[in-house]
């Protein structure tokens, strides 16, 4: 039966931003209780008049799917009516791994295949390209889908402050190293001295500046993880408020 | 845009209420339902992605009101005035075909 839905599993089911959402279930809950309250004063006992007032505006799966279409972000109706969000995601990573592969393999041409160079330069790569990629996910998922739920929030700046930690600490790592081989090269040969520069600063700035950006990217998504965040907030508050049969309970007004 | 016929009545009723004075979302189920006798009626939140589409498309107003617990006003715009206009011109011209074509049907 239609009263046994409530206010809680719509605000689950709805697939929109945090502040659309507060605004159609807050919509959808003052409309409720102010037509239970018309119908009690029409003669309808509370039970009744909360069961007719949510079988009347209460939205149905279908009614869902419906203001869905009409709410969810621009971007993210017009991929899915394409039939391409899922392929956005692995085209966007299938073109960076393409990218970074590319400029690792030129680097490691350039550097006669030093093996530990090479070594540090992979992983330095794979770890920039999982925070791009984690990035995106974060920004797809506000932009293209409509929400980031807080528990998948907090995973994703989890790896993004371990990707900044990792890329950090190789970028680190690999610039010492090279830095080191190349005082080492020193008295040997100005030339590979110089190779050993120009490697330890390609480590420097690719870890340093992947960190950077990892960091600046995230806090581009600030601003919009506050307001979905306070939105998310009072959603709560009026959850907690809300009860399908709150009437039962308390008294109700009556005019 | 096509839209079916029973969409279009559906707006059309909207914007009918509306046009006698604003009112939040439960008015309006409730006075379609009053005015036609119950023979159409909002169930199960139909309401909402009318009164939304019809909001986007300029044809309502929407207007949040209250400070600790905000209510939803509609009120009609000039646009959804002459969407209502034209639709019960389009509407009568419709009708009028479908029930001569009826009673033809009916007399033979």
């Amino acid at each position: 039966m239609r009263h046994e839905g409530s206010l809680a599993a719509v605000e689950r089911a709805l697939k929109v931003s945090p502040e659309r959402r507060l605004e159609l279930i807050e919509e959808v809950d003052a409309d409720v209780d102010a037509l239970q309250e018309e119908l009690e004063r029409r003669g309808y006992s509370p039970e009744s008049a909360r069961r007719a007032a949510l079988r009347r505006l209460l939205p149905a799966p279908e009614t869902l799917a419906a203001l869905e279409a009409q709410h969810a972000p621009r971007l993210g109706r017009w991929l899915r009516a394409a039939g391409i969000r899922g392929r956005v995601e692995r085209l966007g990573a299938l073109a960076a791994a393409i990218l970074a592969t590319m400029a690792l393999l030129a680097a490691i041409w350039r550097w006669d295949n030093a093996a530990a160079s090479t070594l540090l330069a992979c992983s330095l790569v794979m770890v920039v390209s999982l925070l791009a990629a984690n990035w995106f996910r974060a920004a797809a998922s506000l932009w293209i889908d409509g929400s980031l739920p807080p528990e998948r929030r907090r995973l994703l700046w989890a790896r993004q402050v371990g990707l900044i930690v990792a890329a950090i600490s190789l970028g680190g790592l690999g610039a010492t190293w090279e830095g080191y081989t190349a005082l080492a090269a020193l008295d040997a040969s100005a030339s590979a001295a110089w190779n050993g520069v120009q490697r330890s600063v390609f480590f420097a700035t690719l870890g340093f500046g992947a960190a950077l950006l990892g960091l600046l990217g995230w806090l581009a998504l600030i601003p919009r993880l506050i307001t979905d965040e306070t939105a998310e907030g009072r959603i709560t508050a009026l959850l907690v408020r809300s009860h399908p049969f709150r009437a039962l309970r308390t008294p109700t007004r009556k005019h | 845009m096509q839209i079916t016929l029973s969409k279009r009545i559906n707006e059309l009723l909207v914007l009918a209420v509306l046009e006698q004075g604003p009112a939040h979302g439960y008015q309006v189920a409730m006075s379609v339902e009053e005015r036609t006798g119950g023979i159409f009626s909002f169930q199960h939140g139909t309401l909402y992605p009318i009164l939304h589409r019809l909001e986007a498309e300029g044809q309502l107003r929407g207007e949040w009101s209250g400070d600790g617990r905000r209510r939803k006003t509609y009120r009609i715009t000039a646009a959804g005035q002459t969407t209502l206009r034209e639709g019960a011109e389009d509407l009568q011209r419709q009708f009028s075909v479908l029930l001569e074509l009826l009673g033809r049907t009916h007399a033979a």
